[in-house]
């Protein structure tokens, strides 16, 4: 049994190769979403070593977005896939590009985080950003798992979240600003406080559009640069006509 | 039902009256044969309007009565019957077992995953789904790793030793600690079985922050008893009575703030279990310091010999790796009598690293090696207390070989000596002894 997408392979062993790819990609953003949530609560609880330990673990998102691109630069030479296929390993070569700069954003609220752990804390213990990283996370999650799952429903209902993210981040921009006019002594923390929220901001950017692959892997449709209404209008034309794959090599 | 012979004997006596009847026939009108075959003609005719009609039964026998035929066909059409009837009553006790079967999983409160042999998920129940946050038939025929990616799991996965659950921390929907557990089972399939653990990963963790705090606060009284304590020992104002019970309230102090220094260690080491970075460590120069420290002690074993076999680094955190040799050295000196001897050693072989301290001390019963790496566990309760261990000392180098992948082995008997050997995995390992000279 496959994903409804990747059936119909004159050879058996390239489906195992592609699956095998997916699998490595997933294993991927398993690790960077622990990333973002350690890196996340090395700031909140303030845990310099935490904070650097997520640092030093960004070189193992980039080798495994090395291996990972190999493997799809060989499959492209020797299988040469079509279609659908075609769809899902340009799809993952961007999809791990996305998770590579996800993972080095995580790097940096690491940095920060220990940085910032011999500071003194503000007053509200960072619950604007535990917010944020909450959304954010769930955000890359819920992503991976329809990229998991072939799931473009779910993939356009991520894509929509990116609003809500932007809204918190002017929120946060705002609220720091006060707190700089009121007390000068905080900007130097605001100030990488605001990189961190930079930062999360990026990181649902990212999550955004690994779910436009998922959609432009399932129905073919490049949603990138496009209102996400009329995507939607598109796709629920889309749906009964195309069914689950595009037309066969 | 009548016998079978009585029917088919029936049924052949009606041929030959047929049969018998149409030669007559014929014979009357002059043509035998052709009355013969007429009546031959009619009997089949017959026989295949009978066929039609268990034909037209068989078809419609959910609704139809059977025929009424009698004879041969009767006794065929009971014999369908009651074939139908048997395998009914069969399917109907199968839904019902199945039917069970799927109840008392789905009512389990733990979440239960079927896979097959390429860890694609079969079935799940309802359970799993609420742990794992699978979906209902949209998700069969995925690989569960691809849904379940925490790096744990995946670890756990590649290691392929199913023999413990591993434990993972999933942060969506909400903040849950799972027991995950592969069992293998038939061709190839597995069974992952999933607990909620939240609950007791929040007491231990409650558990070891009152140990930390507990230990922590009892430093710094400790700190003033013990200060207080050597002052008056040094007094030569002393009463000369008093010499004696200072003296043991100095030494059993200094003892209190070793178990506590051994408790904060521990609770260090504890507080992640996940694996220590490496960083290239000189086994070699590690083994003299331990050997000058064990020559230091005012008693120590007449002969401490370091066998070093190979110059490769060892890849682990530099505080904790002395910190557990140092353990296991200090054991060794502290069990062995002066005239015995130690030995270290370091090598290198197809398994990885290994590190070896064995000695000609008093040994240890079997019975208690199992648990020797216990915290506070003594093998007799008189022993320990006159060399001042805390009891904490193997808990410690458990802990830190766990953080670097490696396993403890124990090897003893009594009034010969023991062996205690660290086996490192070959990760662990680095051969390239250039890397030596920058740390």
């Amino acid at each position: 049994m496959e994903t409804a997408d990747l059936t119909h392979h004159i050879s058996r062993r390239f489906n195992e190769d592609l699956e095998r790819v997916r699998s490595k990609v997933l294993a991927m953003g398993g690790f960077v979403e622990q990333q973002i949530h350690k890196a996340i609560s090395a700031l909140i609880e303030g845990d310099s070593a935490l904070g650097e330990s997520v640092a030093l673990g960004d070189h193992t998102v980039n080798n495994m977005e090395v291996s990972i691109d190999e493997e799809c630069s060989r499959i492209l030479a020797t299988r040469a896939p079509a279609a659908g296929d075609l769809r899902v390993i340009v799809a993952i070569i961007k999809t791990i590009t996305d998770l590579e700069r996800i993972g080095d954003e995580g790097e940096k609220i690491g940095y920060i985080a220990s940085r910032l752990a011999s500071m003194e804390r503000p007053v509200d213990k960072y619950r604007e950003i535990k917010h944020l990283g909450r959304i954010v996370t769930a955000m890359v999650h819920d992503a991976l798992d329809a990229f998991a799952r072939m799931d473009a429903e779910s993939a356009l209902r991520i894509a929509r979240q990116d609003r809500l993210v932007d809204e918190e981040y002017e929120a946060i921009q705002r609220q720091s600003i006060t707190f700089m006019m009121e007390d000068p002594r905080t900007i130097r923390r605001a100030l990488d406080v605001m990189w961190v929220v930079r930062s999360l901001e990026r990181i649902g950017d990212h999550a955004k559009n690994i779910s436009e692959y998922v959609i432009y892997m399932v129905y073919g449709k490049d949603v990138r640069h496009t209102s996400l209404d009329d995507v939607e209008r598109e796709l629920r034309r889309e749906i009964p006509v195309s069914g689950t794959q595009g037309s066969a090599p | 039902m009548q016998p079978a012979a009585r029917i088919w004997g029936f049924a052949a006596v009606r041929l030959l009256a047929t049969v018998a009847l149409g030669l007559i026939g014929g014979a009357l009108a002059h043509y035998p044969w052709a009355g013969v075959a007429c009546a031959l003609a009619a009997y089949l005719t017959w026989q295949l309007v009978l066929l039609g009609r268990v034909d037209w039964w068989l078809h419609h026998r959910s609704v139809a009565e059977p025929p009424e035929t009698g004879g041969v066909w009767g006794r065929v059409i009971s014999q369908i019957v009651r074939l139908h009837r048997r395998k009914r009553f069969h399917k109907q006790r199968f839904v019902q077992l199945m039917r069970q079967l799927r109840l008392s999983t789905a009512a389990l409160p733990n979440g239960v995953v079927i896979l097959d042999a390429q860890r694609e998920i079969v079935w799940f129940n309802r359970m799993a789904g609420r742990l794992l946050g699978l979906r209902p038939a949209v998700d069969l025929g995925l690989r569960v790793e691809n849904l379940l990616r925490e790096p744990q799991f995946a670890r756990y996965l590649q290691k392929g030793d199913y023999s413990n659950p591993v434990v993972i921390r999933r942060s969506s929907p909400q903040q849950t600690f799972l027991s995950l557990q592969l069992v293998p089972y038939g061709d190839g399939e597995q069974l992952l079985l999933a607990t909620d653990v939240s609950r007791q990963v929040r007491l231990e963790a409650v558990r070891r922050d009152f140990v930390a705090n507990a230990s922590h606060e009892l430093r710094s009284p400790l700190t003033v008893i013990s200060g207080y304590l050597e002052t008056l020992s040094q007094d030569p104002a002393l009463d000369a009575e008093l010499v004696g019970p200072i003296g043991e309230m100095r030494r059993q102090a200094e003892r209190m703030t070793s178990i506590i220094h051994d408790l904060l260690e521990l609770s260090r080491l504890e507080e992640t279990d996940e694996w220590v970075r490496g960083e290239p460590l000189d086994v070699a120069a590690l083994m003299a310091v331990l050997r000058k420290d064990v020559l230091a002690r005012p008693v120590h074993p007449r002969e401490v010999r370091v066998q070093v076999d190979s110059d490769a680094a060892l890849l682990g955190k530099e505080s904790e790796i002395h910190s557990a040799f140092a353990n296991l050295v200090d054991n060794a000196a502290k069990y062995t009598p002066p005239e015995g001897s130690v030995q270290m050693r370091w090598w290198v072989d197809a398994d990885g690293g290994h590190f070896s301290v064995s000695d000609t001390g008093i040994g240890i019963p079997p019975e208690h090696i199992p648990r020797l790496t216990e915290r506070f566990y003594r093998v007799d309760p008189g022993r320990s207390r006159s060399t001042g261990g805390s009891g904490l000392g193997l808990a410690i180098v458990k802990h830190v070989l766990q953080r670097h992948e490696a396993d403890l082995e124990i090897q003893s008997a009594p009034g010969k000596g023991s062996a205690f050997t660290c086996h490192f995995p070959p990760q662990r390992v680095s051969r390239e002894s250039e890397t030596l000279v920058g740390e």
